[in-house]
């Protein structure tokens, strides 16, 4: 019971976030400079996979940004 | 009449305008900007890792390719060569006498004299008739390391995006790569909705991995003693997860994106070719276990990035928690900041800090009078340390349409709560760490 509470609890959250989400923003006429492709979310993909598969051979944890290519039997 | 001429004129010259706003759109499609999109775009890398100590070192080439057939229908391509070579360490520890170890590796298993050998163990036992085995030996005071290693591995992956409506769009990919003894096969596919004037964009995507194990010499029995070589066949592993994003933007300078990933991978997950000493109460090593992890995974993440427009640069900062079932907690901080200068080119210096706790089964080493635990590791990468980077981009446009850089960066693990070192093993270093170098050079062009 508990768990279904703070799931409620959760998707209220989540939803009422998301409902704030829709009045902060700009107005198309304003991305002059989230357009350029340096603002892009990963504007470096090689750049981004190559880390990725580095740190993915050498720590504990791997992946959060996006999905990692091919696995890898990384010695 | 005069008049009646100029207001004819004034008119036509409206008429004319009209006609010409009327015809931008068709005009501007014939721009070099966006005639551009139907051509390949290539991104190429070529990377050279090398870690200190005679350790690992690898050289990458990538190249990427993607092509929008129009509206937004994008294809794209990703090959990738790695060729790895030199010292990788067997997990064992380092000690005052000499070691001696069996190496697995694929085509040093000929023995060099070509007959059947015998060894003596760190303590005193005589192995006899290690067939087609190379043997290899560690210094006194040096970390063990495998000095045949060597692997090559390819990957392939392909991924296509379509819009689904005005505001959603679909991407599906599958990869593919293979190495001596390790291949992988995996697919992809992720939505994404833009709410709010494409201010808020919200993705669902999930993925599956199923790989193939071969080590040289067979899969090692998980635990059992190292001289005898107990090997098994072939194994499996597969991965199966999610990812849930959201992307705001928040002002015309900022915008972030939060992802909780979550992933389960279900089989074979031990290193084959990594072992532990086995350490008496003198801290003399009185024989090796092969290592043996357990069978499942689950882990979670949740991945903050921010970007900032400060001017014509660019900030970058993320931040990403990570936990699993196996008792790893980890946090990574990364900092970006994209400096432009003149002419389109561009200097980005790069910090990363990582840090991370050791897995419930991660031992440095088994005690000798302790029973055999279940489960049990000496593998650096799930001990407790710290990593840091520092680095540092640099881009130069050769033309409207492509893009030269290089990439410099260094990497350092520092162990944490390396246990003190005792009897025999005193005056060691027991962990000591990674230093490693990254040169990367990109090519990034249309054709």
């Amino acid at each position: 019971m508990n768990r279904r509470r703070l799931a409620l609890l959760a998707l209220v959250a989540a939803v009422t976030t998301l409902g704030g989400c829709s009045s902060i923003g700009v107005k198309p006429w304003q991305r002059d400079l989230l357009a350029r492709p340096a603002m892009a979310m990963n504007a470096y993909p090689l750049d981004a996979a190559i880390d990725d598969h580095l740190y993915f051979s050498k720590e504990a944890s791997s992946g959060g940004r996006g999905f990692g290519g091919g696995g890898c039997g990384c010695n | 009449m005069q008049l009646k001429k100029s207001k004819r004129s004034v008119r036509s010259a409206l008429m004319a305008a009209s006609c010409a706003l009327i015809a931008a759109p068709a005009i501007r499609a014939q721009s070099p900007d966006e005639s551009a999109d139907g051509d390949w775009q290539a991104d190429s890398a070529l990377l050279y890792y090398k870690e200190n100590q005679g350790r690992v070192q690898a050289i990458e080439p990538v190249v990427s390719l993607a092509k929008d057939f129009g509206d937004e229908h994008v294809l794209g391509l990703k090959l990738t060569y790695d060729s790895l070579s030199g010292g990788s360490p067997n997990g064992a520890l380092p000690s005052h006498s000499a070691q001696t170890f069996a190496t697995p590796s694929g085509s040093s298993l000929t023995a060099p004299t070509g007959g059947t050998q015998t060894y003596t163990t760190p303590s005193g036992r005589e192995v006899a008739q290690l067939e087609r085995v190379t043997l290899y030996t560690t210094q006194p005071g040096s970390i063990p390391l495998d000095p045949n290693f060597h692997d090559q591995r390819v990957a392939l992956s392909a991924s296509w995006q379509q819009p689904l409506g005005a505001a959603t769009r679909f991407t599906a990919g599958a990869d593919l790569s293979h190495e001596m003894d390790f291949m992988s096969a995996g697919g992809n596919a992720a939505i994404a909705h833009d709410f709010n004037n494409k201010n808020t964009t919200l993705s669902l995507g999930a993925n599956f991995e199923a790989d193939a194990i071969r080590p040289i010499g067979g899969v090692p029995i998980g635990g059992s003693d190292y001289v005898l070589l107990e090997k098994g066949g072939n194994e499996t592993k597969t991965v199966g997860g999610g990812q849930l994003g959201l992307t705001q933007v928040f002002s015309r300078h900022w915008l972030a994106q939060l992802n909780y990933s979550y992933d389960n991978s279900r089989g074979y997950q031990t290193d084959p070719y990594k072992i532990l000493s086995v350490i008496d109460a003198g801290g003399n090593a009185v024989g090796y276990r092969f290592e043996a992890r357990p069978t499942a995974r689950a882990r979670q993440s949740l991945y903050l990035e921010n970007k900032f427009a400060i001017g014509r640069d660019v900030l970058d900062f993320s931040l990403r928690y990570l936990k699993d079932d196996w008792g790893i907690r980890s946090q990574t901080a990364e900092l970006r900041y994209r400096w432009d200068l003149a002419n389109g080119a561009y200097v980005e210096p790069h910090v990363r800090y990582y840090k991370q706790n050791a897995a419930d089964f991660y031992n440095l080493y088994l005690n000798a009078a302790d029973p055999l635990p279940q489960f049990m590791s000496a593998d650096p990468r799930l001990a407790s340390f710290k990593g840091t980077t520092f680095g540092v981009k640099l881009g130069m446009p050769l033309s409207d349409s492509s893009e030269l850089s290089v990439r410099v960066e260094q990497y350092q693990q520092t162990a944490q709560d390396v246990p003190l070192a005792f009897g025999q093993l005193q005056g060691l270093d027991l962990n000591p760490g990674l230093k490693s170098l990254v040169v990367q050079f990109g090519f990034r062009f249309r054709f």
